[in-house]
């Protein structure tokens, strides 16, 4: 396996001008939707199947000496390539598959629109084409980065609060972008999938997040949800066994004449 | 709570994972019957086979419509040409893929088994039963054992498939497996009792063992019901709250009403009363009413389970 690459979104320099998002519709040549009324100047309030980046902009309101503080929190959000995939897990066809750079790709040749995926992401990625009746989500421009060339939403952010490179190096880049922040006194800023020994075993697209990971809609410790599968088998192969037993002890002959004799 | 993404799988699959496990249940009855019964079970073991098949063959049409690409149905059990790195523990044999953590897939092949061991079973029976054939037991004796496990396991894999998503109260509810298997064996063996009831005096006996076995898998369907309230209880707080959609919320009619009073405590109070204390003398009437009690309650209890995921 090649080295793994990675995105790592830094949330503390997003200014929200949303240019990820165009860049990643232009190449990836998804049309455009009409925009979502959500209450902020979010136009998504979630990914489609023509949408795999989007910003969300939470308004949260703070209270500092009697008055509202108003405080923008800006998230270029996209699928995570966890290292441990529930949208891969759960896929019957096979179509999900992990690429040899990582990361978590979807065939449409072998895809047959079941929807588990759907259901399976944690971090409601997946998404349903009626059109196609497949299932789509972020790339990771795979059809650029076999190419050598870096993703379409990390080359276009001016402000380089998306960066694309190889895992191990942007970790340690996310880890001293924490550190400064901490010691610029932003003690909320924390570090979301970076660690490989976290949830899921780590993400390939990671953030710096300004709040709880909660506040930005995101799972505060995301779960593989196939991950306790044996265990929950464990339970109903006992129920089956109890079941049968039950049908056992009904059927079987008591010699008090309720059935005829063999 | 999270962003997630809703499947939004129709009712039609609900129905699916409401006859699949109808048909597990009552094939695993007659299998029993069939092994422990008299001779003159063997009609439980005819109606348990017959049913279990007949049930079965709707449902996978159910699945392959909802698809987003119908014609690509084989791609659950094999592709033409397989991708590499498709999940844990996946076996790639030939065209052919097995996936130990995805339920669906391992479903699929069930289903597979499963249809075949209950079509020879209930092959084997018209054969034997026409004079056709005899002495088919030992086929019988071999497809219905595999068949009776590859049942239970038909009747259990969609609340398995459930249990593995990131949905709120389904990712936390982790005896959904058990729930739907109980549901399965309950129902199967109602539906049985209820073609029983339909024959004369001569199947009494068959009958009141149908109905005890139907009984005791109510009571355990109970007992199975609190541990998955009790389970997702223990999940965090956005997903455990989905419980008071079920229990006060808009779905709590359905659920008192249907899973708990139609399904589990009207059929109970029926079979205690008709078998503990009047050793199932009654009429028609009483099983027929129990039966279709447990059919309804079956079917309300996996479509509060199966909405409340997706609402």
């Amino acid at each position: 396996m090649a080295r793994t690459l990675a995105m790592f979104t830094d949330t503390s320099v997003c200014i929200g001008c949303r240019a990820c998002e165009v860049a990643c519709k232009q190449w990836n040549q998804l049309p455009a939707e009409e925009p979502q009324w959500t209450g902020s100047y979010q136009t998504r309030s979630h990914f489609t199947d023509k949408t795999w980046r989007h910003v969300k902009f939470i308004e949260k309101i703070e209270k500092k000496d009697e008055r509202n503080e108003p405080k923008w929190l800006l998230m270029s959000d996209v699928c995570k390539h966890c290292n441990n995939a529930g949208c891969l897990e759960a896929c019957p066809t096979g179509a999900i598959y992990r690429t040899p750079f990582g990361t978590v790709d979807i065939s449409q040749d072998i895809c047959n629109g079941c929807r588990y995926c759907v259901s399976a992401c944690p971090f409601g990625v997946v998404a349903f084409n009626h059109g196609t009746g497949r299932v789509n989500k972020c790339t990771f421009c795979v059809d650029r980065t076999s190419e050598g060339m870096q993703t379409a939403c990390a080359k276009t952010c001016p402000t380089k609060s998306i960066e694309f490179g190889y895992r191990d190096e942007l970790a340690k880049k996310a880890k001293k972008r924490l550190a400064d922040l901490h010691r610029q006194g932003v003690k909320e800023a924390n570090l979301y999938g970076e660690d490989e020994n976290g949830p899921l075993g780590g993400l390939n697209a990671f953030f710096l997040l300004l709040d709880k990971p909660e506040v930005y809609g995101l799972p505060a410790d995301p779960q593989l949800p196939q991950k306790p599968i044996f265990k929950d088998a464990g339970l109903s192969a006992g129920t089956a066994i109890l079941a049968g037993l039950g049908a056992i002890v009904a059927f079987r002959e008591r010699g008090n004449g309720g059935g005829g004799e063999e | 709570m999270p962003n997630l993404q809703s499947p939004h799988w129709p009712l039609l699959i609900e129905l699916y994972f409401f006859l699949v496990g109808l048909a597990g249940g009552a094939f695993m009855a007659a299998g029993i019957a069939d092994i422990f019964g008299s001779k003159r079970d063997r009609v439980v073991t005819r109606i348990g086979s017959y049913l279990a098949l007949l049930a079965l063959l709707p449902g996978p049409l159910f699945l392959i419509i909802d698809l987003g690409v119908p014609s690509r149905f084989l791609h659950m059990l094999m592709v033409p040409k397989a991708s590499t790195n498709i999940g844990m523990s996946a076996i790639t044999i030939g065209p052919f893929h097995i996936k130990p953590y995805s339920p669906m897939n391992l479903g699929a092949w069930a289903l597979l088994g499963f249809g075949v061991c209950a079509f020879i079973v209930a092959l084997s029976l018209y054969l034997e039963d026409s004079g056709r054939a005899r002495e088919l037991g030992p086929v019988r004796g071999a497809f219905g054992a595999i068949g009776v496990l590859l049942g239970f396991f038909v009747a259990g894999y969609p609340g398995q498939l459930l249990a593995a998503t990131a949905q709120p109260f389904w990712t936390n509810a982790r005896p959904l497996g058990a729930l739907f298997i109980i549901v399965g064996a309950s129902t199967g063996m109602a539906t049985i009792a209820l073609i029983l009831s339909l024959r004369g005096a001569e199947v009494s006996g068959s009958l009141a063992k149908v109905r005890r076995a139907y009984t005791i898998a109510v009571a355990i369907q109970a007992l199975t019901l609190i541990a998955v309230f009790m389970a997702v209880a223990r999940g965090p707080a956005w997903s455990a709250s989905r419980s008071a959609m079920l229990t006060s919320g808009s779905y709590s009619l359905v659920f008192w009403g249907g899973a708990v009073a139609i399904g589990l405590l009207a059929p109970l109070i029926l079979e205690v009363r008709d078998g503990f204390f009047q050793g199932y003398r009654q009429g028609r009437g009483s099983v027929v009413l129990a039966s279709v009690l447990i059919l309804v309650g079956g079917f309300l209890t996996k479509y509060v389970i199966f909405t409340v995921g997706q609402a």
